[in-house]
């Protein structure tokens, strides 16, 4: 592999959706939080 | 096993492995054999994390624990999203920057080469027995339900993932796991409707749900807090987060799977798309459990799953005992079912009073029921001494053998099976890199040239592979297949975490401190295995602790000793 290959690949682009990777790591962040929570409601309910 | 079942069976599995071959063939150098000349895209890389953490033990396993236990095993997960965040932001660009082919040639960089070494050691160590139960588990309760051989199970399993790891590396590793994923999920999905299809007429699943919330196992979420109590909310977003970093970002057999990856973006992706469906995809498994659960409140289960076992019992003096536990076990399900009909019929008149006294009815049944397992249990260790009385593990394949139409029956084998080779073949692939890349070039044959390497590679792999079908042939039964495994992570993960922690993070800390430090926490974990009633999740928080501390102390007491100049 050749070193502009090796460079492309330790360059931090920016992820395909949501424009930032801190949006990024927000969404599974808050998809943890949010599954969290209805599994607290699922427990609650059906207790 | 009816013909269709063998044609699903075997075309499921022969076709994945022959495209696995077919696709990859002709690995020429140890770049491509090793780092799959670092061509895969993120959705690969995704599924490849993904399959290698699903083993055959979490479609055989978790479906029994929710049966058992509920659904708070999912808890353990929790972590594992902030993991997949930490392990983008700061792991996968290092080991980019430096192109390393391992986890561990990081530390030789920052520390020393005792230090990279030792952190080698310790995988090799933990990975190589657990590569053995990876095999180990599904044979053992393939063969005991369908009456293969144990033996002849565990040689076939290690021996098909053999040949395509060696044949095609990493890469075929990455390929035949998108495949296997496939099969995984489309398996369960399955399962999952026709165990809610099997209901009653007039039992929606909605019932079926309610029942199972108020038999308690829509247990999903604990916020209590208790040391000894494996799965709670707190032990999970710590313990697992523990766990999940030391497994993802310090162990060759999921660091080689995003090492495969075309640029940082694409690796950080597939662990942020793990990050995004893990939980949702165990939450499925146990939820597919829980309703097996249901299904037998209304479908007479056995009084013990694992009917090999049975069989045995009744050949045996203590036959006539069994036959009255089994009539007992019977008039118990014969109240339980009503008292369970008349459960759902409190459940939709959504009167309190009414719910709660058919809810006492049915849990006190359910008391007696368990009472008489136990007592089966106890018999069955009487009659066949030495004999494993936990049968949590045949529940979900029970109901699979018994009520699965032909050639489901095969797809659901497919299913475990893909996961037992899914698993292997990274583990195998990950021992494979590490005892060449971290011991033999760096330590035996520094020199070689680069086809050396690679034929070096593909011979450890085999060798791997011999040791864990071996394992597999020896092993004495754990209680619970997914636990021993989680176990013997748990053992070495955080002393390895801490090692890697104090790399990335306690630039004070040098390679001397670190290297005694981690021997003093694996003793202090081992002391805790061992000598306490530390749930095992902790462990992992243990040995990382410990390793920062003592790092700490002992890069103190070195400085003191020796001024830097």
């Amino acid at each position: 592999m050749n070193k502009n290959n090796k460079q492309l690949q330790q360059q931090e682009h920016r992820p395909p959706i949501l424009g930032s990777w801190k949006k990024l790591y927000l969404l599974v962040l808050g998809n943890l939080a949010f599954l969290v929570v209805v599994f607290y409601f699922l427990t609650k309910y059906y207790e | 096993m009816r013909p269709s079942d063998w044609i699903v069976l075997l075309g499921t599995l022969g076709f994945i492995v022959i495209y696995g071959i077919w696709k990859t063939r002709g690995s020429k150098d140890i770049e491509g054999y090793l780092k799959g000349d670092n061509s895969m895209k993120w959705w690969t890389i995704g599924l490849s994390v993904m399959a290698t953490q699903a083993s055959a033990i979490t479609f055989l396993s978790t479906p029994g624990q929710a049966y058992e236990d509920g659904m708070r095993f999912v808890q353990f997960y929790f972590g594992l999203p902030i993991a997949m965040v930490i392990i983008s932001i700061t792991v996968i660009p290092v080991f980019y920057r430096l192109n390393v082919y391992t986890a561990y040639e990081y530390l030789e960089n920052r520390f020393d080469l005792k230090t990279r070494s030792l952190a080698a050691f310790l995988f090799l160590v933990q990975r190589g027995l657990a590569a053995g139960i990876t095999i180990y588990a599904p044979a053992i309760i393939l063969s005991t339900i369908l009456g293969w051989r144990l033996n002849l199970t565990s040689i076939v399993i290690g021996l098909v993932v053999i040949i395509y790891t060696v044949s095609g590396g990493t890469k075929a590793v990455s390929v035949t796991q998108r495949q296997q994923m496939a099969v995984m999920i489309g398996g369960m999905l399955i399962a999952g409707y026709m165990v809610v299809h099997y209901l009653p007429e007039g039992i929606s699943m909605g019932d079926a749900v309610a029942v199972a919330g108020k038999m308690g196992r829509m247990n999903i979420v604990d916020f209590s807090f208790n040391w000894n109590d494996r799965y709670n909310f707190w032990s999970g977003i710590t313990g697992g987060l523990f766990l999940a970093l030391s497994y993802f970002g310090t162990d060759q057999s999921q660091v080689a799977r995003y090492l495969t990856g075309r640029s940082v973006t694409e690796s950080r992706l597939g662990l942020l798309f793990n990050g995004l469906l893990k939980i949702p995809m165990q939450f499925m498994i146990l939820f597919i459990g829980v309703m097996v659960f249901v299904f037998y409140q209304f479908n007479q289960p056995p009084a013990f799953f694992n009917s090999a076992a049975r069989d045995s019992v009744f050949a045996t003096s203590y036959a006539g005992e069994m036959q009255q536990l089994e009539a007992q076990h019977e008039a118990v399900f014969n109240q339980k079912q009503e008292a369970v009909q008349e459960l759902v019929t409190a459940l939709r008149s959504a009167d309190d009073a009414t719910i709660a006294t058919a809810q006492a009815e049915v849990v006190r049944l359910q008391q007696a029921s368990k009472e008489i397992s136990s007592e089966v249990k106890g018999l069955v260790a009487k009659a066949i001494p030495g004999a494993e009385t936990k049968d949590t593990d045949y529940v979900f394949i029970s109901f699979v053998t018994n009520y699965l139409p032909a050639g489901l029956v095969g797809l659901l084998l497919a299913v475990i099976l893909s996961a037992a080779m899914s698993s292997t073949a990274s583990e195998l692939n990950a021992l494979a890199s590490t005892t060449v890349i971290d011991i033999y070039k760096r330590s035996v044959k520094p020199d070689a040239s680069d086809s050396h390497y690679l034929s070096a590679s593909r011979w450890y792999t085999v060798a791997w592979g011999v040791i864990a079908i071996l394992f597999a042939t020896f092993a004495t039964r754990q209680d619970n297949l997914i636990q021993a495994v989680n176990i013997i992570g748990s053992l070495f993960y955080g002393t390895i975490l801490g090692i890697f922690l104090v790399a990335f993070y306690f630039k004070y800390i040098k390679g001397h401190a670190v290297f005694m430090a981690a021997l003093l926490a694996e003793a202090v974990v081992l002391y805790c295995h061992y000598f306490t009633d530390i749930a095992f999740l902790w462990f992992n928080v243990i040995g990382c602790g410990c390793v920062i501390l003592f790092g700490l102390v002992l890069q103190t007491v070195l400085n003191q000793r020796q001024p830097v100049r």
